[in-house]
């Protein structure tokens, strides 16, 4: 089979704690710059981030199969393919803590793997997909709409006159709440759909947690 | 950490390789990543892993067109074939789309036909019948179901991907992503001609 385009591969991110901490350091500088920021523990964030960073990786029609970590898949003649679907974007939450019973901000932040792009919120299409967070209920949380950044206009290659909106690279979302005192955590599905310069895959649905303190 | 930055790095220029057979070069690198390798080089670009349809009959379905009818891979028996899965969301296979509604009237009297599979048939007949006609496409447009996929697809994501098919209804090229329109010319030309040797 001829491959006209890249094939998402990357290091199998955040299966293991410690290691997930590690690298998500690495390839996200600000957020270990935020948690030194806020005093937080080395192992607290370690423990923090490696519950909170996943990767985007479950198709729509694979709900029930959400992965935590990136794959390699091979794209043909790998039976493990179907069953492990390949990853775009990468969650990687540093701990936050707010103030209680008052309004605050919290900073989702995402990345797309380099050399692909997702529609954003506002993909300027009917037919493109946007990416959209959905939140469930969580006790003692009130969330108001999440603030989905801007996108940035992009063409394809091949057709340079067309213009789509898009995320690349890392984008954060902001999520207004007023919480009480506590540990909270908040449920949450990501829909996503990935292209890169020549492809696009399918639409993926993925778990992520926020956790955060309030007090 | 080490290893996986070094895996990055290597990513990135295989991945800016590809970029560049898809796009730029008259030869478009073929590779597929096997699972569970880390990363590629340069030196991995003349590697290929094909796909295992090739060289095969093309597996046979029967799927629903537009109009709620169904229609067969042997309705078209005896036609060299370009089977072009694709997907609404999918912005490079709406660029080749218009390509092959051109081949497929261009080399008609050679038998030659398109047939289009769309990926995401879960958006509905109205939605994919309103892209197809914005693309100009008159080819026909079939829903994909589970074993279609299943046998044509075996667990890839990609779109676009094209199964070139020749007369006696063996797979001679699957190519994945967007192709070059000389390329894709090229490429329905083999298959005619394959089909009549």
């Amino acid at each position: 089979m001829k491959i006209m385009h890249s094939l998402e591969h990357f290091p199998d991110y955040c299966r293991v704690e410690n290691y997930c901490h590690s690298e998500r350091s690495e390839e996200f500088p600000h957020f270990a710059r935020t948690a030194t920021l806020s005093a937080i523990s080395k192992k607290a964030l370690r423990r923090t981030v490696a519950l909170l960073a996943l990767v985007a990786a479950t198709a729509t029609t694979q709900m029930g199969r959400a992965q935590l970590g990136g794959q390699f898949s091979g794209q043909f003649g790998n039976a493990d393919a179907a069953n492990h679907p390949k990853s775009y974007i990468v969650y990687a939450a540093e701990s936050q803590t707010i103030p209680a019973n008052r309004r605050a901000m919290l900073e989702l932040r995402f990345q797309v793997v380099a050399g692909f792009h997702v529609n954003s919120h506002t993909p300027k299409s009917e037919l493109l997909i946007p990416t959209t967070l959905t939140l469930q209920p969580a006790s003692g949380v009130k969330v108001s709409p999440l603030v989905y950044p801007a996108g940035e206009t992009y063409s394809f290659p091949s057709a340079p006159g067309e213009k789509v909106d898009v995320y690349k690279g890392n984008f954060t979302l902001k999520l207004p709440v007023v919480a009480t005192a506590g540990e909270h955590s908040i449920d949450a599905t990501l829909r996503y759909q990935a292209c890169d310069n020549a492809s696009c895959y399918p639409p993926k649905t993925v778990p992520v947690k926020i956790l955060f303190t309030a007090k | 950490m080490m290893a996986a930055g070094i895996a990055l790095v290597l990513w990135s220029g295989w991945h800016n390789l590809r970029e560049r057979g898809a796009v730029h070069t008259q030869q478009p690198s073929h590779i597929v990543q096997p699972s569970g390798q880390a990363a590629e080089t340069e030196a991995s670009e003349s590697a290929e892993s094909p796909s295992p349809l090739l060289g095969k009959s093309a597996p046979a379905f029967t799927l629903l067109n537009l109009d709620g009818k169904k229609v067969s891979l042997s309705d078209f028996k005896g036609h060299p074939l370009l089977i072009n899965y694709w997907g609404t969301y999918c912005g490079p296979c709406k660029v080749e789309m218009p390509w092959l509604e051109e081949f497929n009237k261009k080399y008609a009297a050679s038998g030659f036909q398109v047939v289009g599979i769309t990926y995401d048939s879960e958006v509905g007949k109205a939605t994919i019948a309103r892209a197809t006609k914005q693309l100009g496409v008159t080819y026909p447009i079939l829903l994909s179901d589970a074993k279609a996929e299943a046998d044509y697809l075996s667990g890839t994501e990609i779109l676009p991907i094209s199964f070139y098919i020749d007369k006696t209804g063996k797979v001679i090229e699957v190519v994945a992503g967007q192709g070059r329109k000389d390329e894709i010319e090229d490429k329905i030309k083999e298959t005619i001609a394959a089909g009549s040797k």
